[in-house]
């Protein structure tokens, strides 16, 4: 059954797949730096109505949580991105590499840079897990 | 030179460009366009101290200078830059002025981001996160070579995590670079040579980046042809104010160039070796271009073509990779002729440092946008030790 992205079960679903990969493992096992914080902006005409905030706390190749925030919450992590749900959509269906979408500012960091980007596999894992998960985008 | 069918790219605004001999002296005028009435200096001691550049700014701004920050350092670090904001602050600047190298335009960048937004400046360490346009910024760049003064980043040192940081935005762009000839006459030969060949690096990665586009490769190729002719110049002729005033604007298109190209490998080596044995940037970046140019001369397409004709080399009949090895053996020559080594070991570089130099390559963030993948660090060893 495809999941809304982005919903609970959607990054539930996300934080299984990171780790049942072990390619993820290796890739993210660098990664110490602290959770990341997506942010969705809202997208009344597809029925987005206010900006929505995930939290994915992965450490060392190990997804320890994935869940919907508050945007409270989601600010304080160390590592917050923001983009549209078009933006977003591109980046789960690989059609945008979110590295350089961040450095054409289609994406917007808050956040170390340099950490990101040293860490270039661990995001490419990342966004090839999110591709595998049976997805249904709202404006489809 | 060609680009895929699937070209996407997003070219940045650049800040408003005001060059001449002496156009500097008219500073003032640039302040009211821009709305300033207390404006802030921002540069190092020796300039400030050591030569009359601040009197000339301060002469055209009259009682519109409300001070002189010269506690720029060179690889800035976040106290520095919260400890000009203070200062700028308590003189209630509304516009500020860098002058110097990319030292002190990166601190006037990062200073007129706190100075808007509050705070201390890793508060606002990020990418495109900035919202609003910052305090008025004019850069007077004092060499010519790090192009910071059109580029939209500021690399913070942050002590407490001993590593560098970026602040990046459209909003950083200064408002005007102000490129002045009669500013950067002072520079010595040596780093005249350096910062020169720096901004040749710029050029040239910029080219071969995975994000080049049309508009930067036009910027980076202009900016090639200008060193390569007045580079020598300015070397032979320190006050050949036209020689001089030819590279502000190399560096500045280079500039232009790897601000939305981006640069690659050899900067990446170029920091790293910098950050383990404390060599000139602009001198580190010379040393490798050659090799580096080498090492991707089978990926680069016809683009070394045009360096090669740069640097007085002839092509026709050349496939495009014979073309690409001559581009770097005349840059090679080239890195000779204006007094510079392609040597890493003649720069104190030793040899067993250079697997750790690999290492630490491949986790720069510069590295991602070479020509091709390059994930082994084997491979970057045999190159930095062809280089030795």
């Amino acid at each position: 059954m495809s999941l809304d992205f982005p919903s609970e079960a959607w990054t539930a679903a996300y934080k299984d797949v990171l780790n049942n990969d072990p390619g993820y493992k290796v890739a993210g096992a660098p990664w110490t730096a602290g959770a990341l914080t997506f942010v969705v902006k809202a997208e009344p005409s597809i029925g987005l109505k206010e900006d929505v905030s995930f939290i994915l706390d992965v450490h060392q190749g190990v997804c320890r949580d994935a869940k919907i925030s508050t945007m409270e919450e989601g600010a304080k992590q160390p590592f917050v991105i923001t983009g549209s749900y078009a933006q977003w959509k591109s980046v789960i269906k690989k059609e945008l590499d979110p590295v350089k979408a961040m450095m054409q500012g289609k994406l917007k960091l808050k956040g170390n840079l340099p950490m990101i980007v040293r860490n270039v596999k661990a995001a490419q894992s990342l966004v090839e897990n999110a591709s595998k998960i049976d997805t249904h985008f709202l404006d489809e | 030179m060609s680009y895929d069918a699937d070209l996407s790219f997003v070219f940045a605004h650049t800040p408003k460009v005001v060059f001449g001999a002496r156009a500097a002296d008219s500073v003032g005028d640039l302040v009211t366009e821009l709305g300033g009435q207390r404006t802030v200096i921002v540069t190092d001691a020796f300039l400030a101290g050591q030569t009359d550049l601040v009197k000339r700014l301060g002469k055209s701004l009259g009682d519109r200078l409300a001070g002189v920050f010269s506690g720029v350092i060179p690889d800035p670090t976040a106290p520095s830059v919260d400890e000009g904001a203070a200062f700028a602050r308590e003189r209630g600047a509304d516009l500020l002025i860098s002058l110097g190298g990319g030292s002190a335009i990166d601190t006037g960048k990062a200073m007129a981001v706190v100075l808007t937004e509050g705070g201390k400046i890793l508060e606002h360490e990020g990418y495109h996160a900035l919202t609003r346009r910052l305090t008025p910024h004019i850069a007077v760049p004092t060499t010519a070579g790090t192009g910071s003064e059109m580029t939209l980043v500021t690399v913070i040192t942050d002590p407490a995590r001993g590593q560098k940081t970026f602040v990046g935005s459209h909003f950083l762009h200064p408002d005007v670079a102000l490129l002045d000839p009669t500013f950067t006459t002072g520079m010595p030969a040596r780093l005249t040579a350096a910062t020169g060949m720096d901004a040749m690096s710029h050029a040239v990665e910029a080219l071969i980046s995975t994000l080049r586009q049309p508009l930067s490769d036009a910027a980076a190729l202009q900016a090639i042809e200008l060193i390569a002719t007045h580079l020598p110049r300015a070397l032979a002729q320190p006050d050949d104010l036209h020689a001089r005033g030819q590279m502000l604007l190399a560096a500045c298109l280079a500039g232009t160039a790897f601000s939305n190209a981006m640069v690659s490998l050899n900067h990446a080596m170029a920091h790293s070796l910098g950050a383990l044995h404390h060599v000139h940037h602009g001198t580190l970046n010379a040393a490798l271009l050659p090799h580096t140019m080498r090492f991707f001369a089978a990926d680069v397409g016809d683009r070394f073509t045009r360096v090669a004709s740069a640097l007085g080399g002839a092509t026709r009949g050349l496939g495009d990779e014979a073309a690409a090895r001559q581009a770097a053996d005349l840059m090679q020559a080239f890195v000779h002729r204006v007094g510079l080594t392609t040597r890493l070991g003649e720069l104190g570089v030793p040899a067993e440092s250079l697997p750790q130099v690999a290492e630490l390559s491949l986790s720069d963030g510069s590295i991602i946008y070479s020509p091709r993948p390059v994930m082994d660090p084997a491979e970057i060893e045999a190159l930095l030790r062809q280089a030795h």
